[in-house]
Formats: C-alpha cells, structure tokens, sequence
C-alpha cells in the first residue's frame, strides 16, 4: 500500500489521539473498578453475575491496547481490538437511547450522558481506528515490523 | 493487509490476566462475581411502630418550628439542639430500605418527604404530590434542595417502577451524604398512578 508522508503524518496522529483516550479511560476505569461496574449494570445489557469480570478486565484491555497503540507496536492488532471495543459501546450507547435510558455512560472523565453527542465521538473514534487497521502506521514505531505489507 | 490473531489474542489474554491479579491484590478490588443487591423490605411489624414514631417525630418538629418563629435569633443554638434531641430519638438505618406501596402512602399521609429520581421531563409530566425532584443522572445543582433537609427526616425515593434503578442509586447516594431515614420505595411512579393515588404536575 502506497503511503505518503503526509498520510504517515497523520496516521500517527491518530494512533496518538486513540492510544491516548483509552489509556485516559482504561486508568480511570481502573481506578475505580465499583463505579465502573456500577456503569456497566446501568445500560442493563448483561447479566449481573458477568459485569464484574469485564469491569475487571476491560480497563486493562483499554490501558495495554491504547500503550501499544501510541508506541507504535502491533499496530493493526491494537488498533482492531479498540475499534471492536468502541463497536461494542457505541451499539450499548445506541440501544439505550432507542430504549430511552439516560444515565451516564461512564466512558471516561466527568459524567456525561449517553446521546447524539457521545455516539458522534465514538463514531469519530471508529474512524480513526478503521483508518489505522487499514493503512497501519509505521512512523515512529518502536516495533522490529517491516515497512512492508 | 495482515492481522496476526494470535497477536491479539495475546494482547487480550494479558491485559485480562494482568486485570485479574491486580484486582485480586487491589485493596479496592472487587468480586468476581457481582452480588445481586437485595433489597431488604420493611417488616409490617415494623410498619405499625414506626407509623407511631413519624407522629411523635412530625409533632414534635411542629412544636420546635414555631419555638423557632417566636425567637428568631440564636437560630444556630435551636438546630443543634433539633439535632441532638432527634438523635436520641431516631434510630438510624444501616442502609436504604425498601418499602411497597402501602407504607409509602401512609409516609405520604403523614407529609413525608418523596424525591422523584427520574428526569425533569419525566417529573413534569406528572409525580407524586408534592415530591420533589432530584433526577440522579441529571444536573447536580437539583441535588442543592437536600441542604434544606434535615437528616433525620424520613426521605422517600422513588422513580419509575420496578423495572428501574434510579431510587436505589439515588437513596444510596442520599444515606451515604448522612440522611439516616431513606426508604425507596419500590413500585414507584406506575404503582402510585394504579392506585390512583394523589399527584400532581408542573
């Protein structure tokens, strides 16, 4: 695939843009499992005994996928396992809405309410991430990969 | 365009592993598995004496309130001795506790205090007589109606019906800011309106 340096640019970018706001969610999250827990039972999509695994987990997929993103290593990897978490969110931000749930999300930060404006960044978020899983990124990368492929 | 899956699924088997035992060695860990929270109801024996006790505690808030008319000053002096004559008198709960409609409406006919936890909108189109309303995911500045309260009042929190949350998060969150008496009561806004029951709109 024909990258140019421009391209090369901005694809670091956004491997810096998303890197950077799932690590920011996944250590917010982390430190604070019981809210976040709390979060998860609020759009009421999983079975009680389930959400506290994932509110143990996820934080941590978020942390190690969005580090590895911003340095650069296993780029498309990282990038496709973000981009299959925001998918997942975005469809739990999106149903609650139809269901006419208002909580707040508990993405990251302070609370914010699930609607439009949240499903805009996350589709926002998915496309930086699409781009990433289909031009990689090469600059500045601390990975042995080659500049092939 | 080559995606390695072994690669990812390495990356998810260690973040999930990593999760795991940090958790198990977080002080503030959680369990595994999340514990159904129950909701413990009121006993009707309960019901009978505590009925009693709102008149004692109603009567005696009147007599204070119009002491309190008659010396406007030393305002401060009055509140803590409220406080310290209704801690002798009201045992406080351990947490929140549930109640079904036919205590809630005689908390309602004694003047208790209802706060809706559902939103503005929800609120205006109709609520329980006089309730006030505190959405729990909404603004925090609707939360600023609680300094008016004293903590040793009775609070009933409801919402919708039994199918939502919102008057358990918010009564936690409202005995955790140290109100001691928090029922939620449990069939909420849809059981209030079958039983057709006094509420009102704005």
């Amino acid at each position: 695939m024909k990258t140019n340096k421009f391209l090369e640019y901005f694809l670091l970018l956004a491997r810096i843009v998303l890197g950077f706001i799932f690590v920011y969610a996944g250590a917010d999250k982390i430190s604070n499992p019981e809210s976040f827990s709390q979060a998860i039972q609020n759009y009421r999509l999983l079975p009680t005994e389930i959400i506290n695994f994932f509110a143990i987990t996820l934080p941590w997929l978020e942390l190690t996928s969005g580090l590895l993103l911003i340095f650069g290593i296993k780029v498309r990897e990282n990038s496709l396992i973000l981009t299959s978490m925001l998918f997942v969110f975005t469809l739990a931000v999106a149903i609650s809405m139809i269901r006419g749930l208002n909580f707040n999300c508990g993405c990251f930060g302070k609370p914010s309410p699930i609607g439009w404006q949240k499903l805009g960044e996350n589709f926002l978020m998915l496309v930086l991430g699409f781009v990433l899983i289909v031009y990689n990124s090469t600059l500045l990368n601390f990975s042995d990969e080659k500049k092939s492929d | 365009m080559k995606i390695s899956y072994k690669n990812i699924f390495l990356i998810i088997g260690f973040a999930f592993s990593i999760g795991l035992i940090y958790n198990y060695l977080n002080p503030k860990g959680i369990p595994l598995v999340k514990e159904k929270k129950e909701l413990v109801f009121e006993s009707d024996s309960v019901l009978i004496s505590l009925t009693e006790q709102i008149e004692k505690v109603s009567a005696d808030s009147v007599n204070q309130k119009t002491a309190n008319d008659n010396s406007s000053g030393n305002k401060s002096e009055k509140i803590i001795d409220d406080k310290k004559q209704a801690e002798t008198k009201i045992e406080a709960f351990s947490e929140p506790r549930a109640i079904k409609i036919d205590l809630a409406y005689k908390l309602f006919k004694q003047g208790v205090k209802f706060i809706d936890a559902r939103m503005p909108n929800e609120y205006e189109a109709g609520h329980i007589k006089g309730a006030y309303n505190i959405p729990f995911d909404g603004d925090e500045r609707y939360r600023d109606i609680l300094n008016n309260f004293s903590k040793d009042e009775i609070i009933v929190v409801y919402c919708g019906g039994t199918d939502c949350d919102l008057s358990i998060y918010l009564g936690n969150e409202i005995f955790e800011k140290g109100f001691k008496r928090v029922y939620v009561f449990f069939g909420g806004w849809n059981e209030w309106l079958e039983n057709n029951y006094p509420t009102s709109k704005n």
